[in-house]
């Protein structure tokens, strides 16, 4: 996060110089007072929803989303691999290491990639976040646009890639 | 109260109360405060972004490569738009709102979310590197189709509506 706020702080910079040279301290008054505003009207609103998603992480666990995991096949695991991906707790940090564990454990590759697009589709602690950052309009009609992508391509992965795509670990076949 | 705060308030309460039988909920407040007061400084630096970009980006660039009437081309830069955007969302979220409210279209802002969402070029190192090279590849790859898809779905549907 430091790292991100790092880059962030020198994009600011670098557009607050060009905001100088082509409106001089009014533009620059101008943005900083918008973005106050902005901070202003969606404290409250960021303020609960990380109250949201602190709840939420403490709620759902790793080891219930592995059962999950292991518990369906065919086109129903595809769904819930895709909504066990979304409600995945923690960032790549975890989950892509979460994944390698499952090396050789006979979970068929289908499963696997939508759990992937279902993390990145559906991922519960970014939603509140959406909702509040974006706007509720926004955030809503993406949803529902993208809601059956997961299971999609999940659909497609399984009918064009049965055995998997070779590759690091991702060698497991149909079941 | 704005009816999302209010939606987001009545969950945080019924989570909290349902932690609350395990004994977990201090935690779980631990948890938001923790990732609030570290996430904080990037949400304030994309909000000033966001704001910034808004002063700055031409209304007519807007007009011809991002509106409605952009059409196609619109969706396109939207997706390609959403996979260089390599923030968190804690930036990327603020700065695709402003883009939308400076007049892009429908299309070009879901492609613009979608493609983050699918494309995003900071998550390949990682992936990469557990999962391989053919899996990313075959994830972008869908990925890409399926943000112009719903770029394609969102501006039909103003279009439609």
């Amino acid at each position: 996060m430091k790292k991100t706020a790092f880059i962030l702080l020198i994009v600011v910079f670098l557009v607050l110089m060009v905001t100088f040279y082509l409106g001089g301290t009014p533009l620059v008054a101008e943005g900083l007072t918008r973005a106050g505003e902005t901070a202003m009207r969606a404290s409250l609103l960021i303020v609960t929803a990380f109250i949201v998603i602190g709840q939420l992480q403490v709620l759902i666990s790793s080891e219930m989303i592995k059962k999950w995991l292991n518990k369906y096949s065919g086109n129903k695991s595809l769904v819930f691999s895709s909504l066990a991906g979304g409600l995945f707790p923690g960032g790549p940090y975890i989950f892509y290491p979460f994944l390698a564990g499952f090396k050789g454990k006979g979970i068929p590759f289908y499963i696997i990639f939508s759990f992937v697009i279902g993390k990145q589709n559906y991922d519960f602690t970014r939603l509140p976040l959406e909702i509040s950052l974006t706007t509720p309009g926004l955030a809503v009609l993406r949803n529902i646009i993208t809601l059956p992508f997961p299971f999609i391509m999940g659909l497609i992965v399984r009918r064009f890639f049965p055995k998997g795509i070779g590759g690091k670990f991702m060698e497991q076949g149909e079941q | 109260m704005a009816m999302p705060t209010m939606v987001f308030l009545i969950l945080a309460v019924i989570l909290f109360l349902i932690n609350l039988r395990s004994g977990r909920h201090w935690e779980g407040l631990r948890n938001a405060v923790k990732q609030f007061i570290a996430v904080l400084p990037v949400i304030l630096l994309a909000m000033l972004l966001a704001r910034l970009l808004e002063i700055l980006i031409p209304e007519e660039f807007i007009k011809r490569w991002l509106s409605q009437e952009a059409g196609f081309t619109g969706i396109i830069l939207g997706t390609f738009g959403g996979m260089l955007m390599a923030f968190g969302p804690y930036a990327s979220y603020p700065i695709i709102a402003t883009i939308y409210h400076a007049g892009a279209g429908l299309g070009t802002t879901i492609a613009l979310l979608a493609g983050w969402t699918y494309l995003g070029l900071s998550r390949i190192p990682f992936e990469s590197s557990f999962l391989g090279l053919r899996f990313t590849f075959l994830r972008m790859t869908l990925g890409l189709i399926f943000t112009i898809l719903a770029g394609v779905i969102a501006h039909l549907i103003e279009l439609l509506f």
